[in-house]
């Protein structure tokens, strides 16, 4: 087991690695010069050179990089050039928002689909099983920025249920901050689970029809000890690796729901670092991102591996 | 390894070998029949394919039959719900909303289809090629495909439009760049167990060159799960089509596409809610209509593989 | 003459599908004596596999519907509640099935997976199970038992799996033990190794077999009798040694003529049965052999042979006789 973690870990250094290069090759093909375009009408040549030192820029690319690569590692990622805050604060007082609407939505998820799952798989065809295939179906193709309209809509406009937008710390006031996470945190959470659903529902039914689920069955055990103790433990292990997914994809900021629900998260800043060319701030959002999703991914390797016996004593 | 794990996310799994191996393209044409039939005797794959025929239709002839001018401005009647006269009701400068969701109609396929040919025309040769090389040519390529695949899908695409600035162009670049990875993947995993095939074998062994091993024996029938996440690949194309557009990276003004006429609904959203929901619902039915296509493809013609690109989602 | 310990009455099977329903075992009817050895062989599809499952409720229902009797000890395991066909399962009946690759669960160990039926059924507690666990391990002939007892079963050669199923199977002490294919994935060496532990495990706890299979050669060297079945119905049934001799079926008689037979005046010459087994949603009419049988006639195809006494303790469904057939 240690020498499966190890390996993997190693696996997720270089592909953050990779990852660095990529998000830093794009930002320098960008037409036009960083400082250039964020000093705007502003332009004074001193000021202009300056800034350029201090980002590095008159230094060759590839000294560029490893600069910028080693203070990435120490957590620091440049400064923004629109407000001149450091990139890493910025990052850090989107981080709550962002975290807090990805386990929200996740849990919402959760919720719905493992359940649901469980039940349609073992009484597959049924009514229940119809309804919530069917229902699942449309929602994977529902845009998650639609939903969350409609959802402004409804609950907000229409019954005055909840706030349509904005975002309240919890230890600020706590029933506040649960009112204004309710509706993105559904409108991302039933699309999340509808997919987890469908994971959850194919796992089941296919270790249901396993061998071994005969087995259990000839043993004498009772329907409840055959689905808890040998169906379940067999379709966990897909099912983590997609809600791993799903997390990941949470994680990384659902830009678009953050932008209706006017949320401070990741994506949000992330998409006002394009608009307003700040690519310090996007780089370093983008590297960010992309490294929690392969620490999503490490954790999911490692649980994996705790579910799984084969995988543990390769 | 359960079987269920499969096609999850790291690398689909190519459909089952035996059932490739004995049927090379000798029995291509009553395959093809076989799998017409699966499809239809599927109610939701019909149904799919009813709502894809009217959209195509709607893209084709909706300039000539839409009641109004797309950008015909009046402002006497801006922004009046729903009636005879404007089914969907009309907007902030009184143009009607039916003629210009009909019309987005023509943005949102023209951009999923060549957005997701893009993308097989980038990924479909990465994966013939990593799958029929393997070694170092192999792992340096899907190495790259992991990268890329480790970025989520809109914030990649956001990346590269803000390289390439925002506008329809560059958006189905951007969406065909962010789907690459998944043709690749799929394309190498069918490569790898056909060419351990008899018939591949035999061909080698009778000396035939590696260009025309590819071209006349792995091309043919690696087609199966490319087909199938071709159609599932439209709906998430246009989905992220319409996020783009949503988000101003997109079809810019005043081309009507869904997602923009939705994200300009939204300020207006207390007086004209219409103005957000049915361009809405034009993306989930043709989204939806590519998926319900998309599963019957699957179940016709590789009832194993299970969808990469389902448990990547949007957003 | 002692009662028999199961004694199955038209038994039938049906499954529902788009076609229609399938009749796949028509009006089965044998006995298990205490102690003895019974063969159940045909091809697959003759029902043979689907009406042992049947016998313990195993199979899902619907699509399937099962009726007729089954009584074992004289009580009808057909009509038995849930949980008192549960405490028959795997306690005075056990089943080991075709493939010990995917009949084991993979993320369970080993030990766990004995130890479940202990609990069950004999209400040992957890370090008492544990102990017979290894102990049956040992038994059934497998090395350093208490270490691989906590071994999962990808870590497991195909024979040892087997082992571990069957010993699974005795575990509780059944009075009959259904085996089903139990040796048809392993290889021939691994093979004779688990038809000798069933045999001495059988002589030393005296337990009742089914031994369910296609394969003839295997039923020779283990079984007391024979049931060969088709198509759902039952072709011969006898000892196994006039059923050999005698061969009165024709369809008994492609099944051994489809056999390697060592030393035979014709070695190389093995006959496959020309044809496939009927498509249960359309049985012919008449024997559901006739299609296939070199022998048959017309009045084959109408009308279906009742089984028949034609020796001591010997059944045929065949409307004639082997001296008419083979002459």
């Amino acid at each position: 087991m240690t020498g499966y973690v190890l390996r993997r870990i190693g696996q997720m250094v270089l592909a953050l690695l990779g990852v660095s290069i990529i998000v830093f090759a794009l930002i320098h093909l960008v037409p036009g010069d960083p400082v250039r375009t964020a000093l705007g009408t502003r332009f004074d040549q001193e000021v202009y050179e300056a800034l350029r030192a201090r980002a590095g820029l008159d230094q060759p690319i590839v000294v560029q990089y490893f600069t910028w690569l080693g203070n990435a590692v120490t957590g620091d990622l440049g400064v923004s050039f629109r407000s001149g805050v450091p990139v890493t604060t910025l990052l850090l007082q989107r981080l709550p928002a962002t975290i807090t609407l990805a386990f929200a939505a996740l849990f919402v998820a959760l919720v719905v689909a493992i359940p649901l799952g469980i039940v349609s798989a073992i009484r597959s065809g049924s009514r229940l099983d119809y309804a919530a295939t069917a229902t699942s179906q449309v929602a994977v193709s529902v845009p998650d920025f639609w939903a969350g309209i409609m959802y402004i809509l409804l609950f907000s406009l229409v019954l005055s249920w909840l706030p349509p937008s904005g975002y309240v710390s919890f230890f600020e006031d706590p029933l506040e901050w649960a009112r204004h996470l309710a509706l993105p945190a559904l409108t991302v959470g039933l699309i999340s689970g509808s997919i987890i659903f469908r994971f959850v529902r194919s796992s089941v039914l296919e270790a249901l029809n396993q061998d071994y689920t005969r087995t259990a069955r000839a043993k004498g055990l009772t329907e409840r000890q055959v689905i808890w103790r040998h169906v379940m433990p067999n379709a966990w292990i897909p099912i983590v690796t997609v809600v791993g997914l799903q997390l990941g994809f949470l994680l990384s900021g659902v830009i678009v729901v953050e932008v209706i629900f006017a949320w401070p998260g990741l994506g949000r800043l992330a998409l006002l670092s394009v608009q307003d060319r700040d690519f310090t701030v996007l780089q370093g959002a983008v590297l960010l991102i992309a490294f929690m999703f392969l620490l999503i991914n490490l954790v999911v390797d490692i649980v994996y591996g705790w579910l799984d016996p084969r995988v543990r004593y390769d | 390894m359960t079987s269920g794990d499969e096609g999850l996310a790291r690398g689909a799994q190519a459909s089952d070998p035996s059932h490739d191996a004995g049927a090379p393209i000798a029995e291509h044409r009553s395959r093809t029949h076989a799998t017409v039939e699966t499809v239809l005797r599927n109610r939701l794959a019909v149904a799919g394919l009813v709502i894809l025929a009217v959209l195509v239709l709607a893209a084709i002839i909706g300039p000539w039959v839409i009641p109004y001018e797309i950008n015909e401005i009046d402002i006497a009647n801006r922004l009046t719900g729903p009636s005879t006269d404007h089914w969907f009701g009309t907007d902030e400068l009184g143009r009607d909303v039916f003629s210009r969701v009909v019309v987005g109609a023509r943005v949102s396929l023209v951009v999923g289809f060549v957005a997701v040919g893009i993308a097989l025309i980038l990924g479909v040769p990465i994966g013939l090629i990593s799958g029929f090389y393997g070694g170092a040519t192999d792992s340096t390529l899907m190495r790259f495909m992991d990268i890329l695949f480790s970025l989520p899908a809109i914030l990649l695409a956001i990346a590269i439009l803000a390289v390439l600035g925002p506008g329809i162009v560059n958006a189905m670049i951007a969406i065909g760049i962010v789907y690459t990875p998944i043709f690749a993947r799929i394309t190498r995993g069918s490569v790898l167990t056909i060419r351990q095939s008899v018939f591949v074998r035999a061909a080698e062994s009778l000396g035939a060159t590696n260009n025309r091993i590819l071209r006349t024996h792995i091309l043919p029938n690696v087609m199966a799960p490319i087909i199938v996440q071709t159609s599932l690949s439209l709906a998430f194309a246009i989905l992220a089509e319409a996020a783009l557009s949503f988000l101003g990276l997109g079809v810019q003004p005043p081309e009507p596409a869904w997602g923009r006429m939705l994200a300009e609904g939204r300020s207006f959203f207390e007086q004209a809610p219409w103005m957000a929901i049915f361009p809405g619902l034009a993306i989930v039915l043709t989204v939806m209509a590519f998926n319900f296509v998309g599963d019957g493809l699957r179940d016709a013609l590789d009832p194993q593989q299970r969808s990469v690109i389902e448990s990547r989602g949007v957003g | 003459m002692t009662e028999p310990i199961l004694s199955v009455r038209d038994l039938t099977v049906s499954f529902g599908t788009r076609l229609g329903r399938a009749r796949v075992v028509n009006g089965l009817s044998y006995d298990v004596e205490p102690g003895e050895t019974l063969a159940i062989v045909g091809e697959s599809g003759s029902g043979k596999s689907v009406s042992s499952l049947a016998l313990l409720q195993l199979l899902p229902t619907p699509p399937a519907r099962v009726e007729g009797e089954a009584r074992f000890h004289g009580d009808d395991l057909l009509a038995m509640e849930d949980d008192e066909i549960r405490s028959v399962r795997g306690n005075r009946i056990a089943m080991i099935f075709q493939d010990p690759m995917t009949s084991l669960n993979p993320v369970r160990t080993v030990g766990y997976q004995l130890i479940e039926p202990l609990k069950m059924h004999m209400g040992l507690d957890a370090a008492s199970a544990r102990n017979r666990a290894i102990d049956l391990l040992d038994l059934v002939g497998i090395p350093s038992a208490a270490e691989r007892v906590d071994d999962y079963p990808h870590q497991f050669s195909g024979g040892m799996r087997q082992r571990v199923m069957i010993a699974m199977g005795i575990a509780c002490n059944p009075d009959l033990l259904i085996a089903d294919e139990a040796t048809t994935a392993l290889d021939v060496t691994t093979q004779a190794q688990i038809l000798d532990e069933i045999g001495r495990l059988q002589s030393e706890l005296g337990l009742s077999v089914i031994w369910i299979t296609h394969d003839l050669g295997v039923v020779a060297g283990i079984a007391d009798r024979v049931v060969v079945l088709y198509g759902g119905a039952i072709m011969e049934e006898a000892a196994v040694d006039p059923l050999y001799e005698e061969r009165r079926h024709p369809y008994t008689r492609a099944l051994l003529a489809s056999l390697p037979v060592p030393g035979a005046d014709r070695p190389n010459r093995l006959r496959a049965i020309p044809g496939l087994p009927p498509d249960p949603t359309r049985m012919p009419p008449g024997c559901p052999f006739a299609p296939r049988c070199a022998h048959a006639q017309e009045s084959c195809s109408q009308q279906a042979p009742e089984l028949r006494e034609a020796g001591e303790a010997h059944l045929v469904a065949c409307h004639f006789d082997p001296e008419e057939l083979y002459a």
